[in-house]
């Protein structure tokens, strides 16, 4: 076992120099005007490129910028991007607890309502729960995540005001300023708790619901489609059936038996839902004005903020090798099965 | 992106056991049929079909390019359904039936265009690397993990940025962040039929490689393509709205309903008045995307209910 | 078939937490019409600020928590004129009249105000006045404002020269600008009439020990080059700010996108009656007009296609046809780079592309200039909202005169012209070749679409499309020459004739260099005019400039916009100054 995560581990150098050179090698594509374009905001700046160019060394060739970019992240330092107007890391610091805020509420909302729906879909199948559900689902999944996300916005906070954009509202958000706030996690949710506000816990968790309602509607529909195919598949299995047959009711047989079995793929899935989560919310930050990574990410790849991309894409690599790392070890460990060498 | 890949979650190399039964046409007719779900797949996905084909014919093309839709001035407030614009108009004046119509054949050439290019790269790199193994796979392997260490849509926008904004990159951009996910799968269904009976008795006799892959493998490991590709090809229109939504996609303008979308959605918020003036911007493209995202999951939900080779073997 | 029990009890949880989640979001909030948050105010607009430096920062969403709400300058515009001058951190405005202008116009002596206090509490000595405007000169950051005080004062437009190395000394800075007892003197290199205007609008004070403590010039002759072109990120004052205005800030949440600014108790005038000041960035129109609605924010910013939107909404005022000092122009590029240029098809004049040299005939010229309909891109690109410009001169400033003639769209004159263009040729030719435009601005594009519809109308072998590039493609292009004709603004820096003649007509102006265009006369009358102080003078050296404009057509004047803000009824106190790079919180108040 040790020997297999540790070979996991040797992956994420590699996969990290290998994310971060194809970033580098698309950028060879740009004329170094067009990267020194980042830090004018007009055209009447124009004169000034060559001096720019010259400043931040854009001329010079493709792997010699790589290397020294390489350097300055083996001395910790990722950079300074133009779009978030802070150094890389700071920027991720800053905006990744928000990410992960959002994502870790919409998980959970997504796990439930998809673990739920889908072993009700196979255990009724083909009646009409399971169409209801299923439909339920799809729909979810082929609505573009910003026009529902726009309806909900539209409804619920243009018409009824009840859940704003954004992450607080301006009382809170002054309160999070002053010494008062402790900020332990960066979550706000938790934070709240934490320092005892109560109030501060109700502003953060109302501006949380509609992004989270748009992420888990849209997503909800694959896990509802995997758990509800292996939970067929397993209830196929000659050990469910032989339990039925021995005259054990279904639900028995489907509580104590067949969801155990069945959720193992879920499991694996999961981790992998989480990191795909974590960068699927791009549009929902756009959209409800999310201060978190995806938002600032799309901006910095849209105005080729390079540090920042590659900052990010280095972050990104890690989280996914480790994110597949758990994955699988969950997998080996509750399986018995599986034994991976 | 949107849909995550479903890995193989069965231990390869399952005996299949002989027994009389239908013959396969019939038994996948009689189980499409028994679905209602799936005929209603079914048929949006042949309307639109059809729409597609008889484009010229629905909305006959003005401009030079008959993917721009045509406009009546330049006015930027859009205008209700009315006469000469059945379904009315976006902001500046173009016009929804037509936008609506074409769109349906930029959404199947979006579509086809990035699953045939994910395909076709797939049956290269996959079927080399599943067949062969050995370094070849190995390769292959870390350079899908490398595509896949990074987030979709941010790579998607990045390549649009540097490629410039069109159409055709924003296909290109797609089909880059598509194409490892069905490299993977190809890889993993060569690997599984590579080790049956039939092959290894086909190379025992001394047929040649490429002949066993033509012949006997790529038919037999095709299903699971036809259920990610059916699976992918709402997937592919949606991001492709959302890259038109970013500002990455088709110019202004052009024929695709992701385009008509982020054309609305400054004016999701109507009026002071009127909260649902311009209902029909959004609605217009906002359903036709639906149905066919819907329709296409539909299908290949159905599709996975009927080749899945775990449910094959059942009553 | 009978439903899990677990299932039923997870379901009526659910149910049951957005049930009481809604009803008490329904209880908390407000109702009606009562000011929110009475003593502070959120702005909505949908920029980025770059910097907070005053001496770095060069785009209005930086300039406008600088300028003047937290960083003053030695004098102001009063009220919404753009030619009087009130004193600010000077007591006087500098005239010829009182003397503090000498006779020969070279030399601007600025009385100072005594006892203002900085925002750490130092108070404001002639010292730290000279050492705010020798940093704004020699801090000269590469695309920064510098270049405004460097041109009158020291005759260059920067300190480093084309291959970078320095080419001022700091002999010369001392002798620019000196403290004089209590005042500050300002030693110009030639006459220039708009220094005053420049001086209004450009220049924050800061202190010197403040900055020397974090990191940047000490003032000291033998250090200055170390502080040239710095990186944005290497100085303190990107996001600190210690200056004498009205508000201070609190601090700049780039997660947030947000600058918080409070409001300064020990001001040198009267304390500003709003406490707190929020400007934020929201990129969706929908949210700030949604929180515009809700009482959540007094004041948003919108683009004027967004206008009709706007209108009516309950609880709010639009202020609407604010004049800007600004033009919107398409123009030529007189020699184009075809190497590797997408946009100019075959390079040939064979009806597939067009050559280098294409849009040098002044005929092609004026045949877009008449075919070009000026009237349906106002109405339609700018909903309305703008006048038809006369010329670079624009209405606002010394020297417009609407009796200038502009191009009227005419079928006809426009086919005369084009069947004289290229010696005759072009009409049986045609041509073919692309416009570029910045991506996501919808005006631009508008403006792409009509003038690809009203010259390919005209004959069908003229070949036309318009493609969206980013920002940074866009500056490519223009960069390496390769623009064929292209929409570019001009917003004033100040509000003199000046800004605007130089730009678009001067050889070495911002827009010949990209475009080519070159006419000695105007550079000739471009110099008097700047050199000349009687305004009549002025005006009438400016409206020759004009007429050269007129006759030379490098660019077509489509249009000179106006703007708008949209707010909340109980906002008071709001009053409009060209200038401005965004509102002036001082004067502000909520009931």
């Amino acid at each position: 076992m040790s020997r297999f995560i540790a070979r996991r581990l040797l992956l994420l150098p590699f996969v990290a120099l290998g994310v971060t050179a194809l970033i580098f090698s698309l950028l060879q594509l740009l004329t170094p005007a067009m990267r020194a374009s980042l830090y004018i905001t007009d055209p009447k700046q124009l004169n000034a490129l060559p001096d720019i160019i010259r400043k931040y060394h854009l001329d010079q060739p493709v792997y010699v910028q790589y290397w020294e970019w390489l350097r300055q992240v083996l001395h910790g330092d990722l950079g300074w991007s133009e779009t978030a107007r802070e150094p890389v890391l700071t920027a991720i610091r800053g905006y990744f607890p928000a990410t992960f805020e959002l994502a870790l509420y919409s998980f959970a909302c997504i796990l439930v309502l998809g673990i739920w729906l889908g072993t009700l879909s196979a255990v009724q199948k083909d009646k009409i729960v399971d169409h209801l559900s299923r439909s339920t689902s799809i729909s979810g999944a082929s609505l573009p995540t910003f026009v529902w996300g726009l309806v909900l916005l539209m409804v619920f906070y243009g018409h009824f005001g009840w859940f704003p954009p954004g992450r607080l509202g301006l009382d809170a958000d002054l309160f999070v300023r002053s010494p008062q706030f402790h900020p332990y996690t960066g979550l706000l949710t938790i934070d709240a708790l934490l320092n005892g506000q109560w109030w501060l816990l109700w502003d953060a968790l109302r501006h949380l619901v509609l992004p989270v309602a748009t992420l888990t509607y849209f997503i909800t529909a694959t896990l509802v489609r995997i758990t509800r195919s292996s939970m067929l598949e397993t209830l196929r299995a000659d050990y469910v059936r032989t339990a039925e047959a021995k005259g054990l009711p279904r639900d028995v047989v489907v509580d104590k038996h067949a969801r155990r079995n069945a959720l193992i793929p879920v499991i694996t899935l999961a981790g992998l839902l989480f990191v795909g989560l974590l960068s699927g919310v791009v549009i929902t930050e756009t959209v409800f004005n999310w201060p978190g990574i995806g938002r600032w990410g799309v901006t910095a790849s849209q105005q080729l903020d390079i540090p920042a991309v590659t900052g990010f894409a280095l972050i990104f690599a890690g989280m996914l090798v480790l994110g597949n790392l758990c994955a699988d070890v969950l997998y080996a460990v509750v399986d018995p099965r599986i034994r991976l060498q | 992106m949107s849909a995550v890949r479903v890995p193989s979650l069965v231990a390869p190399g399952a005996p299949t056991v002989p027994r009389v039964q239908p013959s396969a046409w019939q038994r996948t007719v009689r189980r499409f049929r028994r679905n209602p779900l799936s005929v209603l797949g079914l048929c949006i996905i042949v309307f639109f079909v059809a729409v597609a084909l008889l484009a010229p014919l629905l909305a006959h093309p003005i401009e030079r390019n008959p993917y721009m839709i045509p406009h009546q001035g330049y006015a930027s407030d859009p205008r209700p359904p009315g006469p000469g614009h059945p379904l009315g108009t976006t902001e500046e004046q173009f016009d929804l039936y037509y936008g609506a119509v074409w769109g349906a054949r930029s959404a199947f050439v979006v579509a086809l265009t990035v699953v045939g290019a994910g395909i076709a790269v797939a049956l290269t790199l996959g079927s080399l690397s599943g067949y062969y193994g050995g370094w070849i796979d190995e390769v292959v392997m870390r350079v899908t993990d490398i595509f896949l260490a990074f987030p979709g849509l941010i790579l998607a926008v990045v390549i649009v940025a540097v490629l410039g904004q069109s159409a055709r990159n924003a296909m290109i951009a797609i089909a880059v962040v598509a194409w490892p996910t069905y490299t993977r799968l190809l890889r993993a269904e060569f690997l599984r039929v590579r080790d049956m009976e039939y092959v290894q008795a086909a190379r025992a006799m001394g047929v040649r490689d490429v002949f066993i892959i033509i012949r006997h493998v790529i038919p037999n490991t095709i299903y699971p393509i036809i259920i990610l590709a059916s699976l992918d090809m709402g997937g592919i229109v949606i991001n492709f709205a959302a890259l038109s939504f970013l500002g990455l996609g088709a110019p202004p303008g052009y024929a695709d309903w992701g385009q008509l979308i982020s054309l609305s959605h400054n004016w999701i918020l109507g009026t002071a008045g009127d909260p649902f003036q311009y209902w029909y911007t959004l609605l217009v493209p906002g359903v036709a995307i639906f149905l066919f995202v819907l329709g296409w999951n539909l299908l290949g939900d159905a599709f996975q209910d009927i080749f899945d080779p775990r449910q094959r073997g059942s009553v | 078939m009978r439903m899990r029990p677990w299932s039923i009890r997870t379901a009526a949880a659910f149910t049951a937490a957005i049930v009481s989640l809604s009803l008490g979001a329904l209880v908390a909030r407000g109702a009606g019409e009562p000011v929110k948050n009475p003593d502070t105010f959120v702005e909505l607009q949908f920029g980025d600020v770059t910097s907070l430096d005053p001496d770095l920062a060069y785009d209005i969403y930086s300039a406008e928590p600088i300028w003047p709400n937290v960083y003053e300058t030695l004098i102001i515009y009063s009220g919404s004129s753009l030619d009087k001058f009130s004193p600010m951190l000077a007591t006087e405005v500098p005239s010829l009249q009182n003397g503090l202008i000498s006779k020969d116009g070279m030399t601007y002596t600025f009385p100072l105000r005594q006892g203002v206090r900085f925002h750490d509490g130092s108070v404001m000595t002639p010292d730290d006045v000279v050492y705010s405007f020798r940093r704004f000169l020699l801090q000269d950051q590469a695309g920064g404002p510098a270049w405004l005080l460097l041109s009158p004062l020291l005759g260059v437009d920067s300190t480093r020269d084309k291959q970078g190395k320095i080419q001022v000394t700091f002999d010369q800075v001392q002798r620019a600008v000196y403290a004089q007892g209590n005042s500050v003197v300002f030693h110009l290199k030639r006459p220039f009439a708009p220094f005053l205007t420049i001086m209004a609008a450009w220049g924050g004070v800061m202190p010197r020990k403040w900055a020397a403590a974090h990191n940047d010039w000490d003032g000291g002759a033998a250090t200055w080059q170390k502080y040239n072109n710095p990186k944005t990120e290497d100085r303190y004052q990107f996001d600190h700010m210690n200056g004498t205005g009205p508000f201070m800030l609190e601090q700049w949440d780039r997660q947030n996108k947000e600058v918080i600014l409070v409001r300064n108790d020990h001001y040198w005038r009267q304390p500003a009656r709003l406490r707190r000041v929020i400007i934020r960035s929201v990129t969706e129109l929908a949210a700030r007009r949604l929180q515009l609605q809700q009482g959540d924010a007094d004041l948003i910013v919108a683009s004027l296609n967004e206008q009709s939107q706007l209108r009516g909404l309950p609880n709010t005022v639009m202020q609407t046809k604010l004049p800007q000092i600004a033009v919107q122009t398409l123009q030529f590029n007189f020699k184009i780079n075809t190497d590797g240029n997408p946009d100019v098809g075959s390079g040939k004049l064979d009806g597939q592309g067009i050559p280098s040299d294409f849009f040098a005939d002044i005929h092609v010229r004026r045949g877009f200039a008449y075919a070009f309909d000026y009237a349906q891109n106002l109405s339609s690109a700018y909903a309305g909202q703008g006048i038809l410009p006369h010329g670079p001169i624009v209405q606002g400033l010394l020297g417009y005169d609407p009796s200038v003639p502009t191009y009227a769209t005419s079928r006809d004159k426009a086919i005369a012209e084009f069947k004289e263009a290229q010696g005759g040729k072009l009409w049986d030719t045609g041509f073919k070749f692309t416009v570029p435009y910045t991506a996501g601005n919808t005006a631009r594009q508008v403006g792409a679409t009509i003038l690809r519809d009203d010259v390919q109308a005209l004959n069908p072998k003229f070949q036309l499309s318009f493609r969206p590039v980013p920002a940074s493609a866009l500056n490519e292009i223009l960069f390496s020459h390769k623009g064929t004709m292209y929409f570019l603004g001009w917003f004033a820096d100040y509000p003199d004739p000046h800004d605007f003649a130089q730009p678009f007509l001067s050889a070495n102006g911002y827009f010949p260099v990209r475009g080519g265009y070159n006419n000695p006369e105007a550079d000739r009358l471009i110099d008097q005019a700047v050199a000349t102080a009687d305004p009549a003078k002025r005006a009438a050296i400016y409206k020759q400039l004009s007429m050269i404009a007129y006759n030379d057509l490098p660019y077509l004047f489509l249009v000179q916009p106006t703007t708008y803000y949209t707010m909340r009824s109980w906002v008071h106190g709001w009053y409009y100054n060209p200038i401005f790079p965004g509102q002036y919180y001082y004067t502000l108040y909520k009931q």
